[in-house]
């Protein structure tokens, strides 16, 4: 190969070299981080919450005027709701996955214990929730209709039996079977203990940031905030919609002293959720496809230019003997070295660059195999730009050795 | 060595055909030095070029070195430029990007030998032409005189059995001129058949042969041609 003299023939026209290296480095380093980053949205973004999001909507009631009774309101309501039409199951909620707002409190196991053993959030529900909510039991029993109570600001009361997820139950007691095991969720100098009846595959916290996003505690209990009280209510397969469309005004009409809002759709609430992360790989994404068309445009460029500057240059190595393949051949390896030069140094960029995102933005380390799948793309991405000037050059005739001046 | 017969090569454009060989034949043997001279425009440059295989002929026959070039496809004509042909042009056409030394590799490494091959042939080309000391340099860093030396060394590196000249001291002064037209005469000395344009009556009448080619024809062969016989070497000039 001739490896040397275009290296040497290179090596004359360094600000071009310089240029088109750099921006093949600053590619690699930009594509391999952004890639990396959107794959951890992306990642974070495909985390199952534990309940159906396809078939479920919430909708709140506020009560308002002398002599509301919101304890009433709630237990009619959710006996309402499970009457319409189209509806599988529904049940008093104080709040759901995804929506970013809830309680959440630090658990012990034993009533002198200072440091939580983990934080979790709580699930004020009926017996109708694991079947609203789509939830898989996996150990234990359900609640009991009988077992529902209510919990209010003043008045602290703990359940005496709460359902866990199996996350947080291998948390609390591990490797040991959760069910019948106590532990405190409330205040432990003034409180109960409360027992696990059950444990649920999976249920997340409401908070999408939460790092401790598995551990969840459902309550047998009605939360009224005030006079406020919020519904979710899951759907036959397919008939969301067209129960959403009714709920309002059955609601409404059923109890004229409150007001009804907050209709929407689980699936709106991730998409709520998850927005912003959403655009950011949105946005990300549009940068590495805006990157890698400006390189492979600017590797067209500069060879179209250089096939220009050389046309004698070309028709003279004709006429010495050179074959139309050993001319694509040396326009390909002069591509194949400026890239390599400019991933050599985009390697060290793509470092530097994922230890400043790992200093100011909490990133995780880029992993390993990032930089050799990007060197791969961008030799491909090099050649197949640099084909076309290439296959003009060698189309280049001999005759021009002698015909141009 | 070089034989046409009946040649014929037509320019077509959209607009017009440009007969510029028309019934052109030439015989030229082994060891000959032709000097082909003519007006402008009368064809020297196409005949040179398909001489050279560097263009495609549209009618005619011809044969190089007893090998009929007519059907054969352009790997198979490159192959023979790099085995059998050297060329020098009137523009020198070294490559500037290039020092000396790599510019006599370019038809070596077409040829494919090997490193330490291509290295003795390049020292001993360059030798030849007495600019050995200057390998490292670049062709901008050199006379014009000198450029065209270091082309006819790239032309005499790979051992061609015919040297193709087209107006090689066009763009030489007289002086410059006479010392490439020194080297010529010496590389023929030495066995290598060469034609060369040329519009320098001066230098035409140096070659052995003359062959004067007007609106795409051979009007006059010249002499009979005839060996030259073996002079005294003179020394070479530096
Ligand atoms: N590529 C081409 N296309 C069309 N006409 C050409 C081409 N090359 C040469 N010609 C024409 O062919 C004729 C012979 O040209 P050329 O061989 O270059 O003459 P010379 O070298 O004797 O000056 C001229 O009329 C020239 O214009
Ligand atoms: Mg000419």
């Amino acid at each position: 190969m001739e490896i040397r003299p275009i290296l040497s023939a290179l090596m004359r026209s360094k600000v071009a070299l310089v240029l088109i290296g750099l921006q093949i480095a600053l590619t690699l380093a930009i594509v391999c981080n952004a890639l990396f980053i959107i794959g951890q949205r992306l990642e974070r973004m495909q985390r199952p919450s534990g309940m159906n999001e396809v078939d479920t909507f919430a909708v709140t009631s506020s009560g308002f005027g002398e002599g509301f009774d919101v304890r009433s309101t709630m237990e009619a309501d959710v006996t309402l709701l499970r009457s319409l039409p189209g509806v599988a199951a529904a049940t008093a909620i104080n709040s759901l996955p995804l929506s970013n707002g809830g309680w959440s409190s630090g658990l012990v196991l034993k009533p002198d214990q200072r440091t939580p053993l983990a934080s979790a959030a709580f699930y004020f529900v009926d017996a109708g929730a694991l079947d609203a909510l789509g939830l898989k039991l996996v150990a234990g029993r359900n609640f009991k209709p009988e077992e529902i109570g209510y919990r209010t600001m003043n008045d602290n009361v703990t359940p005496a039996g709460v359902i866990v997820t199996r996350a947080l139950a291998e948390k609390l007691f591990p490797g040991q079977g959760a069910v019948g095991r106590q532990f405190y969720i409330d205040d432990p100098r003034t409180t109960p203990p409360t027992t696990v009846v059950g444990v649920v595959d999976r249920l997340q916290e409401p908070w999408v940031d939460s790092k401790e996003i598995e551990y969840s505690v459902l309550r047998p209990q009605h939360l009224p905030y005030g006079n406020s009280s919020t519904y979710l209510v899951r759907a036959e397969p397919g008939r969301r919609d067209e129960v959403m469309k009714q709920v309002e005004d059955k609601l409404a009409a059923a109890n004229p002293s409150r007001i009804v809002r907050g209709l929407k759709s689980v699936e709106s609430v991730r998409a709520e959720a998850y927005a912003a992360d959403r655009a950011m790989a949105l946005i990300l994404g549009a940068v590495i496809v805006a990157l890698l068309t400006i390189t492979a445009l600017g590797i067209v460029g500069m060879a179209s230019f250089w096939v220009t500057q050389r046309t004698k240059q070309i028709g003279t190595r004709r006429a010495l003997g050179a074959t139309q393949f050993d001319i694509l051949r040396y326009f390909l390896t002069e591509n194949f070295l400026i890239t390599t030069l400019g991933l050599l140094v985009g390697a060290v960029l793509t470092y530097a660059f994922n230890v400043w995102l790992m200093t100011h933005y909490e990133s995780p380390r880029l992993p390993w195999h990032y930089v050799p799948v990007g060197f791969l793309c961008l030799w491909a991405l090099g050649q197949i730009a640099v084909l076309g000037p290439a296959t003009r050059a060698s189309r280049v005739p001999p005759a021009v050795a002698t015909r141009s001046v | 060595m070089l034989a046409m017969k009946h040649l014929q090569k037509v320019y077509r454009t959209h607009l017009i055909e440009t007969h510029a060989l028309r019934d052109f034949s030439i015989h030229v043997r082994e060891g000959e030095f032709v000097a082909v001279t003519g007006p402008s425009g009368s064809g020297k440059t196409t005949f040179l070029n398909i001489a050279g295989l560097l263009e495609e002929f549209t009618g005619g026959e011809y044969k190089l070195d007893g090998v009929d070039v007519g059907g054969m496809n352009d790997a198979e004509r490159s192959r023979l430029r790099n085995e059998k042909i050297g060329f020098i042009f009137q523009g020198f056409n070294l490559i500037p990007d290039l020092n000396l030394f790599d510019n006599v590799d370019v038809p070596l490494r077409y040829r494919g030998f090997n490193a330490a091959e291509r290295k003795r042939r390049i020292e001993e080309s360059l030798g030849r032409v007495g600019l050995a000391s200057r390998m490292k340099h670049y062709p901008s860093e050199l006379s014009g005189g000198q450029q065209q030396r270091v082309a006819i060394a790239r032309a005499l590196a790979g051992s061609p059995r015919l040297l193709l000249a087209d107006e090689p001291t066009g763009n030489l002064d007289s002086l410059m001129a006479r010392g490439v037209m020194e080297l010529m005469e010496e590389i023929n000395r030495q066995g290598t058949t060469i034609v060369m344009v040329t519009h320098d009556p001066e230098l035409a009448v140096r070659a052995q042969r003359n062959v004067h080619v007007m609106d795409g024809q051979v009007t006059d062969l010249g002499e009979e041609p005839r060996l030259r016989v073996p002079a005294s070497p003179e020394p070479m000039p530096a």
